[in-house]
Formats: structure tokens, sequence, C-alpha cells
């Protein structure tokens, strides 16, 4: 990490002075060194050797921002390496907004990252995505899996009605964690719950102890709300069958349903007791979703868990080792209800928004296993990527969690990415933070998200 | 290429075509077209007059044309148009803000703001202007007083971040109340309908700066005479303040006063960094901006109806200036 | 005015006390957010920027040794608390004496410095104010102390190191470059074709002219947020995209009605002999514009100049819409709302140094032609 985010500092002083040599010196400071490793370079040097952009640029924008971006980028040189090619990644948090507008400007990037496929399908269905060659169906049930559904999740309708592959997932997360300090649960004699129902009975154990339960953060910039999102979804899956949530998800059963309602109401649960919410619900609304889980660390510690996506170690304060002074468990199901173990999970798809030689060549790259070995040795996210082996994780946390992917019974992509722009990265979570910080009850905060899709039917 | 060469190049080239067009448009005038020379020179003398005015105010015409009459026209027009804009609804997309609630609250926020902000700038910027031209240590407080008229409005939002946390350990007013009076923290950016108040005080910390430059400015010139035969006649501070001096310079306050009217409704900034439009303090821009680029028959709906509230200013504005031609 | 205040002694304290107590008001803020730019993330978040230049009381955790000697059927390990490298990372200097210690991290200052600890089962720990600690325990420790948590004064701090981050990393130094090109083109352009037009309006006679200077006192009120859409797709349709070009168009677009209402405004003022004698003298209207008007009209020009480079500078609305949203383009605005406060939502520290790093330039621009902005927009305003 230190040795190419140093590079990386280096390069943005530099890149006035000399851009070129700075390329150069990149290449020789690969996080992974080639031919080291559980990776596959054979298939690299294959890639490599087929493959051969000097001098050009290929231009890549993504949501991820400052060390998100970094471990992005560290990926990316590995197809400059390959190619020769000087790869150009902007992250941006409001991402959402800027490829609109991007596109609207008729200047998009030839690649570019979306954290959600709904968006991607959006912008597929106005013809403004590049679909990949017709092998990349067959490639996804070659190698991911669950292949099928992954190539189903990456394949909107065109322009011409028919659905295509438009993408590569490139960065897997598994959603439904519950992040802890295993010190903490030590000292307070605290076990790990294995269903919903003793999750709840913790919950109030740690009350009655005198300790805060839950951090919970819903800040992020223009993103305001998503994470309340994400635990709705989870409730749906804890609920509902996954059948129902395929239906909620494509609106074939409207959000004002009662069973839609009861999961918000599950979230409303945790999140709108104050007493089960460091600060109060209303304070998670303001709180980021970045420093949320930091309260997790301090002593006294501000709460006792943090339920959030597999990347959110990322943002935990420096020197937090993983494993040690945090780990996760699954955020468990209902023994009731008999669901089996539903996992909620998302991804990153990575399209061709410019039909050039050398996007297409970095799609190519991603459906090599070494983008998705890299990702998984950097710790930070997971990959389905059946040629990837468990080795390549970069510690247990990652194995398990890997683990946690396979061995669910019920996995589901994350519903909010799915629904169109206007709902899942827009009403969805403003309608969220309206019913966290209790401005809204649950039948009103249904109401407003099925009214705006109503509108744009 | 380096940007720094090409900004150079760019503003060489700019500023040399601007300089070009005038001069060589002139030239092509005055030496081929109509020469002041020869049998017809009283006629091309004036027929150059007659389009000379023409070629100074041709750029300036072009660009407003470009930039700010065509889209007014051209998004009365998309408003009238659907979603993807292939179905004229007439005022359908109005109708769909009207029956809105998010949109009614847009709309308040926005009056608030067009109307607090002005009165709140103008006042404070006519009592730092009164108070600063009689102190010794008047143009230190002035300079401080317009300081933040140089800071972004994002940079504005980051400093009143460390005013308004809830963290009674980084945010001042939390740590005033905590100290002063034990109370537990509030997050004022959460405050039902007040919290408003807190973003629109923003803007008025940005702006009382200028109104105070301007209106300091106008009361010095305010002919010494009339004050002092107010004083002969025993008036006090008060009564000239408000008898004698104001009255003087009201068209200088109104042209403040619509300056930041103006300001404050373009505000979009503060709002987007502060909450992103949650808590009830979406305003007409930034709820337009969820619009934009998805439904673009909305999003301009939207937009005209910032400028219908800007209506009365406008025409007052447009009344004043032919006032003035006369 | 003077004789007034002379004369009631009163008034004169309450105007001053009046307004020392708007400039606190008004600076304060921006004192705060100076003060936390030189503090790092451990100390913004422990006590508040007035408090910076005092010791800050952190609480932080160690783990004993594991050296025992054994001592009538118990073992007793000795050390320095702060020897353990766990602990050092906490503090930025050289601790202070630890106030209070305790054994679960939930109450982690349970037992005053000095007091002993009863861990159960005879197990025993002490924690003195200067870091020096006995445990006593029944069991030979294996290879992990004992968990200590402990309260202890970090020494007042303050680093440069914010800016050097800024500075040097997140591509901070080429978004200054990019704000700079886009505000100067940005600044000069409108200014040049502004200073024709209001030229033309205010002495030059022609048919519609009352009628345009009413349209664009109009135009001054039009929300710009209308015209982005439209723009954007024209300049899509003839090729300027997204680009530096783009901006500076549009830059030039919205800022042109204030420019030439407040030109205007100002060169109608001018004495009217001049501009006759040079007429009567035979000199052209582009004559009399560059050896006239233009010199007489400097402080309107430069205080116009003033309020189109803060505006360009501090825009972050157009220039999210006119540039690409690719890093090597991003302006500093962007760069702050779309990068550092969401990767390092929590950094205040750095978050500050940003912002301070983007006021600058404005700064010391508005400080050094101060003067002209007043002597400008007065005679530009009022008549």
């Amino acid at each position: 990490m230190t040795y190419t985010f140093r590079t990386a500092l280096f390069c943005s002083s530099a890149i006035l002075a000399a851009s070129l040599a700075c390329a150069a010196s990149a290449d020789s400071h690969l996080r992974f060194p080639i031919g080291e490793g559980p990776f596959d370079w054979a298939e690299f040097q294959a890639f490599a050797d087929s493959h051969d952009f000097s001098g050009q640029t290929l231009d890549i924008a993504g949501a991820g921002t400052g060390r998100d971006a970094d471990l992005l980028r560290e990926i990316f040189a590995y197809f400059a390496e390959a190619t020769g090619a000087e790869v150009k990644y902007s992250g941006s948090d409001s991402y959402e907004q800027d490829i609109v507008i991007a596109v609207q400007a008729g200047t998009p990037p030839d690649v570019a990252l979306f954290p959600q496929p709904g968006l991607a399908a959006d912008l597929a269905k106005q013809g403004h995505l590049v679909p990949l060659a017709d092998g990349a169906r067959q490639w996804y049930i070659d190698n991911f899996a669950a292949g099928e559904s992954w190539a189903d999740l990456a394949s909107p309708t065109g322009p011409d009605g028919k659905p295509h592959v438009y993408g590569i997932f490139n960065a897997v997360d598994v959603k439904s964690l519950v992040w802890y300090s295993p010190e903490a649960f030590d000292e307070n004699g605290y076990d790990i719950p294995e269903s919903m129902e003793e999750l709840k009975t913790l919950t109030d154990t740690m009350v009655d102890d005198g300790l805060t339960p839950f951090c919970l953060g819903l800040g992020a910039g223009a993103g305001t709300g998503w994470p309340a999102t994400d635990w709705v979804e989870d409730f749906m899956l804890r609920t509902q069958p996954p059948e129902v949530y395929d239906q909620w998800v494509s609106n074939e059963i409207p959000f004002t349903d009662p069973r839609v309602v009861g999961a918000i109401e599950e979230y409303g649960y945790f999140a709108r007791n104050d007493d089960y919410v460091d600060g109060g619900s209303s304070a998670a609304a303001t709180i980021d979703f970045r420093d949320s889980p930091d309260g997790l660390f301090e002593f006294p510690p501000k709460c006792m868990m943090h339920r959030q996506a597999s990347f959110i170690p990322t943002f935990f304060p420096d020197g937090i080792v993983i494993g040690e002074d945090a780990d996760f468990f699954y955020f468990p199901a209902y023994e009731s209800k008999d669901l089996g173990r539903p996992v909620l999970g998302s991804g990153g798809l990575a399209t061709i928004m410019q039909d050039k030689p050398i996007a297409h060549a970095f799609l190519a790259f991603l459906q090599t296993s070494l983008p998705h070995a890299l990702t998984a040795a950097q710790g930070k996210t997971l990959t389905p990527h059946t040629g990837v082996s468990l080795d390549a994780y970069a510690n247990d946390t990652g194995r398990a969690l890997a683990e946690i992917l396979l061995s669910a019974t019920t996995f589901r992509f994350d519903g909010s990415d799915l629904m169109p722009g206007e709902i899942g990265t827009d009403a969805f979570w403003n309608a969220m933070v309206e019913y966290t910080t209790g401005s809204l009850t649950a039948d009103e905060a249904a109401a407003t998200i099925q009214a705006r899709w109503d509108s744009i039917r | 290429m380096n940007p720094l060469i090409q900004g150079l190049a760019t503003i060489i080239l700019g500023v040399g075509g601007c300089i070009g067009y005038f001069y060589a448009s002139n030239l092509l005038l005055d030496k081929v077209l109509y020469p002041a020379k020869g049998p017809n020179i009283a006629s091309n003398i004036r027929r150059a007059n007659i389009i000379r005015p023409w070629l100074f105010i041709f750029p300036a015409l072009l660009v407003l044309t470009v930039y700010l009459a065509y889209p007014v026209v051209g998004s009365a027009y998309r408003s009238l148009f659907n979603r993807s804009g292939d179905e004229f609804i007439a005022l359908g997309n109005y109708v769909a803000l009207l029956e809105s609630p998010e949109f009614r609250r847009s709309f308040l926020n926005n009056a608030l703001w067009a109307i607090f902000v002005p009165v709140m700038s103008v006042t404070a910027g006519l009592i730092a202007a009164q108070l600063s031209d009689t102190l010794k240590w008047g143009n230190i407080a002035k300079s401080l007083i317009f300081m933040p008229m140089a800071i972004s409005f994002v940079g504005a939002s980051l400093i009143w971040k460390f005013v308004y946390a809830v963290d009674s350990d980084i945010g001042l007013i939390n740590a005033v109340l905590a100290g002063l009076f034990g109370a537990g923290p509030i997050d004022v950016i959460q405050i039902p309908f007040w919290n408003n108040f807190f973003l629109m005080f923003i803007l008025v910390w940005i702006q009382t700066g200028f109104a105070m430059v301007i209106l300091s400015a106008a009361l010095r010139g305010i002919p010494e005479e009339t004050i002092e035969a107010a004083i002969l006649d025993g008036a006090n501070p008060f009564q000239i303040f408000f008898r004698i001096k104001m009255p003087q310079i009201f068209s200088t306050i109104v042209v403040v006063w619509t300056t930041i009217t103006v300001a404050s409704l373009k505000i979009f900034d503060i709002v987007y960094a502060m909450t992103g439009g949650n808590f009830g303090t979406e305003i007409l821009p930034s709820y337009m901006m969820s619009f934009m680029f998805r439904d673009d028959g909305r999003a301009t709906s939207v937009a005209l109806v910032i400028m219908i509230i800007v209506l009365p200013v406008m025409i007052s504005n447009i009344r004043q200036a032919q006032k003035e031609l006369r | 005015m003077e004789n007034i205040a002379g004369k009631k002694p009163a008034l004169s304290w309450a105007k001053n006390v009046a307004m020392a107590t708007m400039v606190l008001i008004w600076v304060i803020p921006t004192l705060g957010l100076l003060v936390s730019s030189f503090r790092d993330r451990d100390q913004i978040s422990a006590t508040g920027w007035w408090q910076a230049m005092l010791p800050v009381e952190l609480t932080a955790r160690a783990r004993t040794g594991t050296e025992a000697t054994p001592e009538g059927g118990l073992y007793r390990v000795e050390g320095v608390i702060f020897d353990d490298e766990e602990a050092q990372s906490y503090f930025s200097g050289t601790p202070g004496d630890i106030s209070a210690f305790g054994i679960r991290g939930a109450e982690p200052t349970a037992y005053p410095a000095g007091t002993t600890a009863d861990l159960g089962d005879g197990e025993t720990l002490t924690v003195n104010a200067d870091g020096s600690y006995v445990w006593i325990t029944p069991e030979e420790p294996g290879n992990r102390g004992q968990r200590v948590y402990f309260a202890a004064e970090s020494p007042p701090k303050l680093t440069l190191d914010n800016y050097r981050t800024v500075l040097s990393g997140d591509n901070m130094g080429r978004a200054f470059l990019n704000t700079l090109t886009v505000a100067i083109p940005a600044t000069i352009i409108p200014i040049l074709v502004a200073a024709f037009a209001a030229y033309s309006l205010a002495w030059m006679e022609f048919p519609i002219r009352g009628l345009l200077i009413a349209g664009i006192v109009g135009l001054l009120v039009v929300p710009i947020q209308l015209a982005l859409v439209p723009v954007l797709n024209l300049h899509n349709e003839i090729g300027v995209g997204q680009s530096f070009v783009g901006i500076w168009l549009a830059h030039t677009g919205f800022g042109m009605p204030l420019a030439v209402y407040l030109l205007r405004n100002y060169m109608a003022g001018l004495p009217r002999d001049i501009i006759e004698c040079a007429r009567v003298d035979g000199a052209t209207d582009f004559q009399i514009f560059t050896k006239i008007i233009l010199p007489l009209s400097l402080p309107a020009l430069a205080s116009f100049a003033i309020f189109q480079f803060l505006w360009t500078w501090n825009d972050l609305l157009v220039a999210k819409v006119f540039l690409p949203s690719a890093d090597e383009a991003k302006v500093m605005t962007v760069k702050i709302a779309d990068d550092l406060l969401g990767s390092r939502g929590g950094d205040w520290g750095i978050l500050a140094a940003a912002a301070f790093v983007s006021i600058a330039v404005p700064l010391g621009v508005f400080f050094s032609l101060q003067r002209f902005l007043v002597r400008g927009l007065l005679a530009g305003s009022v008549k």
C-alpha cells in the first residue's frame, strides 16, 4: 500500500514536469511483483503479448475517491504494464450526476465503473453503452460462481429492446455483515449472535449494560441515505422469500405493499430507537458513513456493532488490524422464518462508453483472472471468480468473507442499485433519511418513493 | 498539452481575437465599405455611424443570446414536453410540480431565501457601514467583514461546519451551549424549518460585506450640509439616520437589494454541501438537480419557476433602466 | 458626525462594542477553520479549536509486558506503559501524566492513577501517574500482556502536515492550476466584450438602444441553472463539449449582463464634454473608446474584474457541468466538494487546509485590489 501510494503522490506532483517518466517509474512499483504470489501470471503474459497500446491513454471514471481510488489505480497499473498504455482514473463523490452530465455533453470516459447496475441500465437503454462481444455471457457462466445470474445482472436492455452483456463485475462486496471489536465483545462476555432473534436480545443486553449497540451513519454527500437502503434490503430478504424481493425490485409489487413497509419498519426497529444508535437516530442522518465505524474503536466505545458492507475497513482509522482490532459476523436471519441464509451483495460494473479498441482491451483484461485476484489480495472487495484461489485473499477475514458469499443459500444483488436511477439513487435515499430522522412514517416514506416511481413510468 | 500553456495561449488568442475583431471590423467599415472621402463623404460617414454601434455591441449580443436568451426561450418550450421530449403535454409538468410536496417545500424555502437573505444582508451591511464610518478602526473592520466575499461557497460551508457540528468538541455552537448552559448537543442542521435560517445565515455572512462597502460609499456621498443642518435643528442621531440619510441612499439600497436577491436565488452550493437537500432544506436549484438530465421537461419547468420568483425584481429593474434613459 | 459621537461618550462606546461584536461574529468562523487546518485528526476530534493551545486528554490502550518474576506463588510484571508501541502511537509528543486507567474498554478510566485495580482471583494491576505499572498475576503470563486502558494528556501540537498532504497529494496542485486556467480567461474576455457593448449603449445613438438596455437588465436575473442544459447541448453540437473553451464561453455569457450593466452605468456617467470635444476634433468612435473611455473607466473595469474573478474562482455549478469530470480537469471547488469531502469526510484538518488553499488566491486578489472595487462599484451603481 504505502509503496504505490507514495508513487501516486509522486506522480501527481511531478505530472507537470514529466508525466511520461512518471508512468514508467510507476510500472516498476507494482504492488504485487510480476511472477510472484498466487496469481495466474501466464494468463497475464498471454494478455500482454497480444495487446499493445503504447502511447495511448485510457480514461476511466468511477465513484471511488481517496484510498478507494488508489486501490483501483493499483489494479489498473497492471493493464498499463501489459499494454504500455497510460490509464487515467477519475473518481467523484457525485459520480451519479457527473456521468450523466458527461454523457449529455458527449464526453463520456472510455470506460465507466458503475457502482449501480441500475444507472448503467438507464444509459444502456439510451444507447450510451457499448455491448461486449458475444462470448461474454459464456465467460460469466464459465468463470463466475452462479455465472448465469451475474450475466443477467450485467445484461440490461439495449436500445434495440434486447438484453446484451454490457459489462464485467470488477468488484463485489458482501453487504450482510456486522462489524465489531472482538476485544470489546470478550471483555463484556458477548457471543456472536446466530439468529436475528439473538441479535435483538444481544442489542437489549448491551443497552442494559449501559452500552450503545449500533453506530449508524447515513451521510454520503449527494448520496446521503444509501446505507439505510441496505438495511431495508437485508430485511426484505430476512422477512420475505427471494421472489418477493425480486418483485419489489422490479416494482411488480409497489413500495407501499405491507411486506415492503414491514421491512422498512424492521430497519426502524434498530435505527429509530435512540437507545440503540450512537447519538440517537437523528444524528445518524448527518454522520458520514465513512466516519461512523470510528465509534467501535474509541475508549469507551461509542458503539459495539456496525452493520456495513465488506468494503468498510478501507475507512477504519489508521492502525486498525482486521481480524484483531476489528472483525465481522454475518448479519443473521430469523430462525423462526426459515428463509435460509440470505446474503445481500453489490458489485461495480465496468462498461465501455467509447467504442475504442483500448476500451475493449480493458474489458478483455477484466475477463482474465488477474484483476479479480488482485482485488481479493488488496483485501478491499471480493470476487465470485472461481479462478481466484482463496490463497489470494489478503487475510483470514477476506477468506471468511468469501466463504459467506459461497455459503449463501440465497444471494441477491443490492436492490436499490437495480432500480431506475431516479428511485435507487435519489428518491429511495431521501425517503430513508426522512424516515430515519422520524419526519416520515414508514408508510409515508414508501408512498413518497412509489409516487416518484409512478411518475417516471 | 500543459494546461498552463494552453491557458496562456487561449488568453492571448481570446483577448487578441477580441481586440482584432473590434479593430479589423472598424477598419473595414471606415476604409473599405464607407471611406470618409470621395464624392459621398457625408453619406458614407452617416452610414458608417449607423452600422458602427452594431459592430461594437455584436459580440455581447451574440453571447447574451446564445447563453441566456435562447436558453430561456428554449427551456420554456421544452418544459411543455414530457420526460423524453417526444410528447407535448402543455402545462403537465407544472401541474405535476404543484402536486409534489417536495416542490412546494423547495418553493417556499426558495422564497424564504429570496426575502430573508437580502433583508438581513442589507440591514447588517447598513449597520456595519454606519458604525465603521464613525470609528477609527473602521477600515480594518470593513476589510474583515468583507473578507467572506472572497471565500467560495464550498469553503464557506466547510467553515460553517465547524460552527454547526453536533459534536461539542468540533462545533462552536454546541460548545457554547454545553459550556455556558450545560445543554445537550443540538443538531442545528436538523431543526425543522429553522435549519433553513442557519443555512441562509451563511449567505448573509458572505453578502453583508458587499452591501456594507457599497452602502458605506453611498453614505459618504451624502452632502455634509444636509446633515449639519439637521443637527442644528436638533435632530438626534436616529432621526438623522432614518429621516435624512436613508432617503438619500434609497436608490443604492435598491441596487444592492436586487444584486443580493439574484445571488440568493442562484445559490445551490451551500445547500448542496451542507445538507444535500435533506431535512427539509431543499431549494429549487438543488431540487432541479435531481431531475436534470433525467427528466428535462421537469427540470426546465423548475428553472422557469425560479425565473417567475425573480420576475418582480426583473420588471422593476427594467422600469428603472427605462427611467434612467429618459 | 464626529461631534455627535464626541458629545455622547456612551454612544461612542456602544458603537465600538457593537462593531467589535459584529467583526467577531464575522471573523470567528474563519479563524476556527484556520486553526483547525494546523491540527491533526485526533486533536481536532478530541478538543475544540479554541483549545488548540492546551494539552488534549486522550484515552489510549496498551499491553503490559510479559517478563514475569515469580514472587511467593504469584508472578510480578513491572514496566512503563509508554514503552508499549501501541501506547506510543496515540501521542504526538511526550505524553503527560496518566490521570486514570482501566482494564475494560467500556470503562477506560475506572481507577485513578496510583490506585490498584483488583482483577479477581488475586490478580491486581497498579498504574502510576508516570506510566510505571505493576501487574501481579497468579498464572504465568503467556505471550500476551494484560490489556490496559488509560487517559493521559497529549501536548498541544500544531503542524503543517495537512497543508503538505493537500498540496502534494490528491492532485490538488493540478486543480489549483485548472482553477487559474478557468478564472483568468473567463475574467478578461467578458470585460473586453462588455466594454465595447457598454460604450455603444452609453454613447452611441441607434434605434433600439433603450430596448436592448432593458433586455440586458432583464437577463441580469436569469438563473443560470436554466441555461445549463440547452447550452451544454449546444456545446455538444458545435463540438466544444466539456472543455476549458466551453467553460470560458459559458462564464463569458453568464457574466455578460452584470458586466454590461455596471460598465454602461459607469460610462454613461463620464463627462459629456470630453467625448463631444473629441468628436469635434475628428476622432472616430474607435479612437474615443480606446484613448478616452477605457482609461477613464479603469476603476469600473477593475471592480468588475474582481467580481468576475471571485465568481469564476469560487464557482462549483458551472464547473461541474461544463468541465469533464476527469481528475485532470477538476477545479478546486469540485475537488473539495466531490473528492475531499467524500474520501476524507472525517479528516477535518485536511479539509480545512484544502479550503484555505482555495481561499488564498481570492483573498490576495481582494485585499490588493480592494480600493478599486469600492471606487468602481460606487461609480457604477450610484448616481
